[in-house]
């Protein structure tokens, strides 16, 4: 092996591979886990060079390459001398799919490379200066390529990170399946997800959610057929509020009151029971029988009666006369109660205008009627598991099941949002959000605790609730 | 020392042997190993690279390894650390260092294992069905020390 190298001396610094001048030209065998291919390179060129060459014969973009070598990750500023590449030796090469695990890649990689030279290493300086490479772009080598994506993946790390929780594969179907299997094998993990910040923060980012939902082929399927989704995908105030709905089951459940709340003002409407009822029965076959294959008894049995308690008070005793309705009382109270919250739910914004409430928008019927026609559709939507986890704790909870049962908002929801998560006591969370308030003036610490409840710790809502509650 | 299997290799010709053959990738091209230091004479320390299988949490990482082979090998197995932040079932979380007793083949060594060979042990390990589907650290994470 090796006969090659030595016998010429390369003169010349120039480093064309084909060049027939003084330089050496070696040939190297770089190998991927599915094929290999032999590279003739001068002996004296640089990694980046090689790379150079390897991704115009592997038709991959040199920042995706990974050449292995030895146990080492060569970067770019070395050259094949250095780590004694000769002719007939094989090289290992990866290539990264995906710009995230690419950053990642290489961030690791030099992370790598630093904690073995620093044992007393005579080789030069391109495995030195990696040790600091981590964080900050250093002059490893002559491109801050390799560097540039730790650093954007920063700020961006955990969230690779969390897609790397289940995956590593940039599709996003196969992303969401494994993330269902990593879910299942551990419940425990959603509600770690959950608490990570850092899913929070992107989940209150509109548009990333919303990214992330249209990417599901599901969704796309359901966007062609109803505009209505992508409109309401499009509207970032909506989905703010269907995050944060996510993330706190106390504020969901406060939705699904307001949801029975107009339904219930619905009914009282002329002919507006004949029409939910129409609604309903046509959701409650598809239903059922996805319901009946997740668990044994039908949470959804007309047995269950809507919920009909009153809306928790938010605002303490004063208030009591105006939110609190039983049955279908007088259709202002209600409203009251139902527009109220509207700070934060826009939906019940429209639910309290029974003309047009949301229930009667062509949008949404036509919505149900899709989702009724296709009922593989939904069971393939109810067969995630993460929606199973959220479907079992709404089967033990019956008020909430039965909540469930209406149809529109629920399932939106469902759609929307992945699973309920147990968080601590909500003192303790927004003990930060408290201080907030009590410093501004709302010395009613009872009431700004149930304002940030209901407003999922966001402060500014919380204040206008906490404002249009105050007698004037 | 009794051998097990024929003829005594002595250690540095095994080891020499075994950086041939990392150097020309022997093997299926997943995993890769050298010696740290080039000047080392002792041939003691070595780096290994483990690519992430496919279809694993594993999936198109790289991870490192150290894999230290004392003087006694290779009649006893070498110690290997990972240096990359791995999560698998053998690995001790804080340090990374490979429990011999759980990993089969460090447990029963034979002199005829090589590096190579515990490399993909790992490699292969990395698929079984535990280990594939842990939560893994955030890419780019190494043990500290």
């Amino acid at each position: 092996m090796a006969e090659n190298s030595g016998t010429d001396p390369a003169v010349e610094t120039n480093t064309e591979e084909n060049a027939a001048a003084s330089a050496t030209i070696i040939k190297v065998t770089v190998k991927t886990p599915k094929d290999k291919e032999e590279i003739a390179i001068a002996e004296d060129s640089s990694v980046a060079q090689f790379k150079e060459e390897i991704s115009k014969r592997f038709k991959a973009n040199q920042d995706q390459l990974v050449l292995i070598f030895a146990g080492k990750i060569l970067k770019d500023g070395d050259t094949l001398g250095q780590h004694g590449i000769k002719d007939g030796l094989t090289v290992h090469l990866v290539i990264k799919t995906a710009q995230k695990t690419s950053g990642g890649g290489s961030s690791q990689t030099s992370a790598s490379s630093g904690p073995g030279p620093s044992q007393g290493n005579t080789d030069g300086s391109a495995n030195s200066s990696p040790a600091g490479n981590l964080g900050t772009p250093q002059g490893s080598g002559p491109s801050p390529t390799p560097t540039q994506p730790p650093n954007m993946l920063a700020g961006f790390g955990d969230l690779s990170g969390l897609a790397n929780l289940g995956m590593g594969s940039a599709n996003f179907m196969e992303l969401q399946q494994q993330m269902q299997r990593q879910l299942m094998s551990n419940p425990e993990m959603l509600s770690q997800i959950m608490e990570n910040p850092l899913v929070q923060s992107m989940m209150s980012n509109p548009d990333l959610m919303r990214q992330m939902i249209v990417a599901n082929p599901q969704m796309q399927q359901l966007m062609e057929r109803n505009p209505e989704i992508s409109h309401m995908l499009n509207n970032p105030e909506l989905m703010r509020q269907t995050m944060e709905l996510a993330r706190n089951p106390a504020m969901m459940q406060e939705m699904m009151r307001n949801q029975d709340r107009a339904l219930s003002n619905l009914e009282s409407i002329p002919g507006g029971y004949n029409a939910l009822r129409r609604m309903y029965t046509d959701i409650q076959e598809p239903m059922f029988s996805a319901a009946r294959e997740q668990f044994g008894n039908n949470p959804f049995s007309p047995s269950r009666t809507e919920n009909r308690e009153p809306l928790p008070n938010p605002w303490g005793p004063p208030d009591t006369a105006a939110t609190t309705t039983s049955g279908t009382a007088t259709t202002t109270s209600s409203t009251t109660s139902s527009t109220t919250p509207s700070v934060s739910n826009p939906l019940g914004i429209s639910s309290s205008s029974l003309g047009n409430g949301m229930f009667n928008s062509p949008g949404m019927q036509s919505l149900m009627q899709q989702i009724s026609e296709n009922p593989q559709l939904m069971q393939n939507m109810l067969s995630a598991p993460y929606m199973r986890t959220m479907m079992q704790s709404l089967a033990q909870n019956p008020d909430i099941a039965s909540q469930v049962a209406r149809p529109s908002f629920p399932k939106m929801l469902q759609m929307f949002a992945g699973g309920n998560a147990s968080t601590p006591t909500p003192e303790v969370r927004f003990q930060q959000q408290l201080e907030q308030l009590s410093a501004m003036g709302f010395i009613n610490r009872e009431a700004n605790l149930q304002a940030l409840i209901a407003t999922g710790g966001d402060i500014n809502a919380a204040i206008e609730r906490l404002l249009g509650s105050q007698p004037s | 020392m009794a051998a097990s299997s024929g003829v005594k290799v002595p250690r540095n010709f095994r080891l020499l042997e075994e950086l041939e053959e990392g150097q020309k990738g022997v093997g299926d091209g997943t995993v890769s190993w050298g010696l740290e230091d080039d000047e080392d004479m002792t041939l003691t320390r070595w780096t290994g690279m483990i690519i992430g299988p496919a279809r694993t949490n594993y999936e198109n990482r790289i991870y490192s390894l150290k894999v230290e082979c004392g003087p006694k090998y290779p009649e006893v197995p070498p110690t290997v650390r990972f240096v990359t932040k791995i999560s698998m079932n053998g690995i001790n979380n804080s340090n990374g260092m490979v429990d011999a007793r759980s990993i089969p083949i460090l447990a029963k060594w034979q002199n005829s294992y090589s590096i190579k060979v515990v490399l993909q042990e790992l490699r292969r390990l990395l698929m079984s069905k535990e280990n594939m589907k842990l939560p893994q650290p955030p890419e780019g994470q190494t043990y500290s020390n």
